[in-house]
């Protein structure tokens, strides 16, 4: 097991570097001069050597790469270029809206896609199976910013009852918060239905097809009683699994919707600072995302491997 | 003889030759009551005087409404009270040095203010200077500066504060950009004087008959600031002297600000001010129909269309001089015949861009940077209008077939959708355009010929904001010399055009700039470097219970008159 | 399964159609009586031929702009509507389908190019090779790709050709690690040792022995990524990365024409969407039914 972690995570660290490096040179190709992007493109060209010189964006590669991985480890992530201010509470910010939206999704997501997978798994080949899966597979393949457009049109538009931005005005009590978050959270809540439903559907028939199961039903317990007792939890473990690896892209790669609800989140952050050739931002942001994405992916995988006895077994040999 | 008559004399003999110069051009009715306002606020003569005169006098009547005016309802209010506003999101820090854009301008007027205020009608208030006169070729211009007033941090403003706020915004090595724009050829550098605390003398590179509204709130970053703050640090505090002071500041979402209780003038109503930072014009648009702000700064026609139909707002349009330039460059085929550019013109349906795009709330452009809104603007030259038929019969002269060129923007506004409209009225006229469109970062590139799509296509659009005269389009844009012409994206050359333009700047009364202003319309008219399809209004959106609020084409409003009503 | 060539043997005469051709054809009767396959082929092909012959299907000029008559709703003229340039919305929906549907499949046919060739590579030869190339691949997707193609548009700017490259090579690698797999599995079979042994060069080996027997994943990758491919087309151009938006586009009609809806101008918007929804859930289920078979 510890084996097992340590290359996982040995990977990881050579995975992040070489994110790091593929930054570092892509926000170097990046169209756009810095200065020039500061200073508009009707300052003059002198100011902007000028500037450009003060800012150091004129040093060989190399040394710009050090510095800028060096002060990335001391937590110095730089200034933004276009609001003058350290990128670091920039992303903060934008990092704890994401994570307000991804948990909603989430507490939302879990327990209706789990029950939606069960009761197809009981009432396997029926009308009522055939309707999730098929109805979770179609949903899924629809691109997000289409399926909260639908959303956006139903409900905030014919029926009125849920507002179109997912902005609550400033202080808002936690419950109107949540009222604003509601449709783009429902919107991931779609999204994400089918695959986590296909998942414990599977999980769930495989349970009820096991060895276990039949004894029990045999031995006369009421089949209520033996799937909440044993079926549920076994198949609850491929979906937990499952689900934790969606986190990664519920905390950081929600562009489209950030964009469609104009919600301030990572992905719109990445979004803004690529179209403003914020260069500091841009570096730092993917680099925390790549962070994230990374530890979310890393824990999932801990967390299948935990939870699934055969890997467990096979690991601890 | 009676009472009126003496006392029109007697401010008479009180008044310089040019001054008089303009009472008489409004006395023979060359001159209407609107453009006296205006002219004579501009050379400094007071607003009262000038009603007075304009009453008195009779004269011209006024030319065509300009709309609704500057600002919403007036009318009482209760005292107190917290105004919130939508304001587009600053695109640069803080720093009156750096600021370029709405969003930046909004917040250095929230706290800051200039020596006088460029209003709606542009007109031209007095504020933190109290009057000010031309010598007698307008090469001079003195500057009275109000005493006893004091910035936020208690430092009482002097002369000096002016003329190094000044110096600072004409630096060569890291001035402002905008300022350098409209002062640039005519106000160098170690040229301002302040003889004591009171006064303030600028001593001009050539005779400007603009020269105050150059330096007014038209000039958005010319806050007058302290002398010793360094502009970099501006955000920190928002040091000004103006109605309101900063309480908060958070980059990217918004300001709060406070009634500014040892203000010079009458003190603010509202207890405080809110601005909010929207990224984008649909939050916006929601945000007043739904109860987030009381004011939207600006919006769009197209975005705010809920907003022009809707009862519960109330819409303030504001003629402005707003445009969009789409150049031809003039030294590329196919457009190094004048014919093919003029044909070009031709086919755009001008009345369908103005009533389509902008809802009626547009003047229609005529080729040159003369807005209609400007006094100085002839409008007795015949405004160009569709005409397929003769476009096509131009471009066969010319002996173009087949024309296929790039059309080079960016996606901001309305100008995707004016790009696509051209293509169509284009495509009527067998000439094939290729809209190339990008963002705001790519079509600027680095502004620089050689090095911006913006001044190497040969064909584009570009958006120009208002100014209250129309110098820095009629040279920056179109001047043939390289220095004086680096926005020039048609890259026109044409010596009787600049020739011109010298005789319309240092033209210092009304008459002679409409002699040379006609002159400029109709050699643009013919040669058609760009064609200038609209001025647009500046629009700006209220809460029906908002009262006193007003709005400047610049995109500043001033908030300290206003209030609810119960 | 090839039969491996014995050079001692005699010349075989072509007898019944081998093994691998009934396969496919049984495999084809399974599909064509599979309901999802039947229900995706028809969403499927109403959209190629609008793609196909669209200038001739619309009713209208999807480009003429009637400004005068922007965002008006249904009506007999219009039965989509009008969008915010007064074009007709159901003429703009029928040409549109040609932007997905040239864009995708290129760029799903380029990622799956490069991407079965990288993952044969890897497979076969194992090693250093294999080893550096996967970090690559693990460090191109250890960011959501939606981020690392909005990145990659934005550097090269937004253009068709460039939709096609970003889609493509974004995709390479994760057809590439599908290929590696099933290549690994192959790579011990006897024939390939056999192929070996013949001293064939290791070009042959790849493309000629193992290709042909990993073509079932190639091509379930390919119908599963022409989905994703779609998906990614229409929320890049939502996105706004399309450099002419005269021309027909479902992804950045929306978005241009999203702001309207707090008006009440929902048609411009639902169209689109519903486009891309109906192409989307088609493809996904010929893919599915596609899949499924093969695993049979």
């Amino acid at each position: 097991m510890g084996r097992f972690l340590l290359k996982r995570l040995g990977l990881a660290l050579i995975t992040l570097f070489l994110l790091g490096v593929f930054v570092f040179i892509g926000a170097q190709v990046l169209p756009g001069n810095v200065a020039r992007r500061i200073l508009g493109p009707f300052a003059d060209q002198s100011a902007v050597e000028n500037l450009n010189h003060q800012l150091g964006t004129d040093r060989p590669l190399l040394t710009q790469y050090w510095d800028w991985i060096t002060s990335f480890f001391r937590g110095d992530l730089g200034d933004s270029l276009a609001y003058h201010v350290p990128v670091s509470s920039l992303i903060g910010d934008a990092l704890v809206n994401s994570l307000k939206l991804a948990a909603l999704a989430f507490v939302l997501v879990v327990p209706i896609a789990i029950l939606g997978g069960v009761i197809a798994a009981l009432k396997r080949d029926r009308a009522i199976d055939r309707v999730i899966t098929l109805g979770g597979l179609s949903l899924s393949v629809i691109p997000e910013f289409v399926t909260g457009i639908m959303l956006i049109l139903v409900f905030a538009l014919w029926l009125d009852v849920l507002p179109v931005s997912a902005n609550a005005p400033d202080n808002a009590d936690p419950l109107t918060q949540i009222k604003y978050l509601l449709l783009p959270a429902f919107t991931l809540v779609l999204v994400l239905f089918g695959y986590i439903a296909r998942i414990t559907r599977a999980g769930t028939i495989e349970s009820l097809d096991s060895d276990y199961t039949r004894t029990a039903i045999l031995k006369g317990l009421p089949r209520r009683t033996v799937v909440r007792r044993h079926v549920l939890r076994n198949s609850l473990l491929p979906t937990i699994a499952v689900v934790a690896t969606q986190t990664g892209y519920l905390i950081v790669g929600l562009v489209v919707i950030e964009t469609l609800f104009n919600y301030p989140g990572m992905g719109r952050l990445i979004f803004t600072a690529a179209t403003q050739k914020d260069f500091p931002l841009l570096e730092a942001a993917v680099l925390i995302v790549g962070i994230v994405f990374l530890i979310a992916n890393l824990a999932a995988d801990l967390a299948y491997s935990l939870l699934n006895p055969r890997i467990r077994y096979a690991a601890a040999e | 003889m009676d009472e009126t008559q003496r006392r029109v004399d007697e401010i008479r003999k009180e008044s310089t030759e040019l001054e008089n110069h303009i009472i008489d051009q409004f006395i023979e009715g060359k001159m209407t009551r609107r453009d006296l306002m205006r002219r004579g606020t501009v050379v400094g003569m007071s607003i009262p005087l000038l009603s007075f005169i304009a009453a008195a006098c009779g004269g011209g009547n006024d030319s065509a409404s300009t709309g609704t005016g500057g600002g919403t309802a007036t009318g009482e209010v209760t005292a107190g009270g917290n105004v919130r506003v939508a304001l587009i999101q600053p695109t640069t820090a803080p720093n009156p040095l750096l600021v370029q854009d709405e969003g930046g301008a909004g917040l250095l007027g929230s706290t800051g203010e200039f020596l006088s205020f460029s209003n709606s009608d542009l007109e031209l208030e007095p504020r933190l200077a109290e009057k000010w006169e031309p010598n007698d070729d307008g090469s001079e211009w003195t500057f009275t500066i109000r005493q006893g007033v004091k910035f936020h941090s208690g430092a009482t403003l002097v002369a000096d504060d002016v003329v190094q706020t000044f110096e600072k915004l004409i630096n060569p090595k890291g001035g402002s950009a905008n300022a350098q724009s409209a002062l640039g050829g005519v106000l160098s550098p170690g040229n301002i004087e302040a003889p004591d605390d009171a006064t303030v003398v600028f001593h001009l590179d050539a005779p400007n008959g603009n020269f105050p509204t150059l330096v007014s709130s038209a000039n958005y970053n010319a806050i007058i600031i302290p002398a010793d703050l360094d502009p970099a640090d501006w955000g920190k505090t928002f040091e000004g002297t103006g109605p309101f002071k900063l309480q908060s500041f958070t980059p990217k979402q918004g300001a709060k600000f406070v009634r500014n209780d040892a203000y010079w003038g009458d003190k603010a109503n509202p207890d405080s001010m809110e601005l909010k930072f929207y990224d984008d014009e649909a939050p916006m648009v929601l945000g007043i129909q739904g109860d987030e702000v009381d004011f939207v700064e600006h919006f769009s026609v197209s975005g705010g269309k809920a907003l022009l139909d809707d009862p519960n707002v109330q819409v303030i349009a504001i003629r402005t001089a707003t445009h969009r330039q789409v150049h031809m460059r003039t030294d590329k085929d196919p457009f190094t015949d004048k014919r093919v550019r003029q044909a070009i013109a031709l086919s755009i349906d001008r009345a369908a861009l103005v009533d389509g795009l902008w809802e009626g709330k547009a003047d229609l452009g005529n080729d040159s940077p003369f807005a209609p809104v400007y006094p100085a603007t002839d409008t007795s030259v015949a405004q160009r209008e569709q005409d397929l038929e003769q476009a096509k019969q131009l471009l066969a002269d010319a002996g173009a077939s087949n024309v296929t060129v790039e059309l080079d923007t960016w996606n901001g506004f309305e100008i995707p959708d004016l790009a696509q409209l051209i293509k169509q009225n284009a495509a009527e006229i067998g000439v094939t355009l290729n809209l190339k469109i990008t963002d705001a970062a790519t079509y600027y590139g680095d502004g620089v010929f050689g090095k911006s799509r913006w001044l190497d296509s040969v064909m584009g659009i570009t958006d120009y904001g208002h100014r209250p005269v129309p110098n820095v389009y009629l040279t920056a844009s179109l001047s043939g010399d390289p220095k004086i012409g680096v926005w020039n994206s048609a890259h026109f050359k044409n010596d009787e055009y600049d020739s011109l333009v010298q005789q319309y700047v240092a033209a210092l009364d009304l008459d002679s700039q409409k002699g040379v202003a006609k002159q400029i319309q109709e050699l643009l008219l013919d040669e058609t470097p760009i064609i200038f399809p609209y001025f647009y209004n500046f629009l700006s959106a209220a809460k029906p219970n908002l009262k006193n609020a007003v709005s400047a084409a610049t995109g500043q409003f001033d908030l300290s008159k206003a209030g609810f009503t119960s | 399964m090839t039969i491996v060539d014995d050079p001692a043997a005699p010349i075989a005469i072509p007898a019944a159609p081998d093994q691998a051709t009934v396969a496919r054809r049984e495999r084809l009767r399974l599909l064509l009586r599979s309901p999802t396959f039947v229900l995706g082929l028809v969403l499927v092909g109403i959209w190629i031929l609008c793609a196909l012959f669209g200038t001739l299907l619309a009713p209208q000029n999807p480009q003429f702009p009637d400004v005068l008559n922007k965002l008006a709703p249904p009506s007999a003229d219009h039965l989509f509507g009008s969008d915010r340039l007064g074009r007709d919305v159901l003429s703009r929906v029928i040409v549109g389908a040609r932007s997905v549907l040239v864009i995708a499949p290129l760029a799903t046919l380029l990622g799956t190019v490069v991407g079965t060739t990288i993952g044969l590579i890897c497979g076969y030869y194992r090693g250093l090779v294999d080893e550096v190339t996967m970090r690559l691949v693990d460090a191109v997707l250890a960011i959501p790709v939606i981020i690392t193609a909005l990145l990659a548009v934005v550097a090269l700017g937004p253009s068709r050709r460039t939709l096609v490259l970003v889609i493509g090579f974004l995709f390479a690698p994760i057809i590439a690690k599908t290929v590696r797999a099933a290549v690994l599995g192959e790579a011990q079979l006897e024939y390939v040792q056999a192929a070996r042994l013949r001293n064939e060069r290791s070009p042959y080996v790849m493309f000629a022995e193992i290709l042909p027997n990993v073509m079932g994943p190639v091509v379930v990758e390919f119908t599963v990524r022409l989905g994703y491919a779609i998906f990614a087309v229409a929320t890049l151009s939502f996105l706004g990365f399309g450099a002419d938006p005269s021309i027909p586009d479902w992804g950045h009609d929306i978005s241009e024409n999203y702001v309207f809806i707090n008006g009440g101008a929902w048609w411009p918007v639902l169209f689109p969407a519903l486009a891309i929804a109906t192409l989307i859930v088609g493809i996904n289920l010929i893919a599915d039914a596609i899949a499924q078979t093969f695993e049979r």
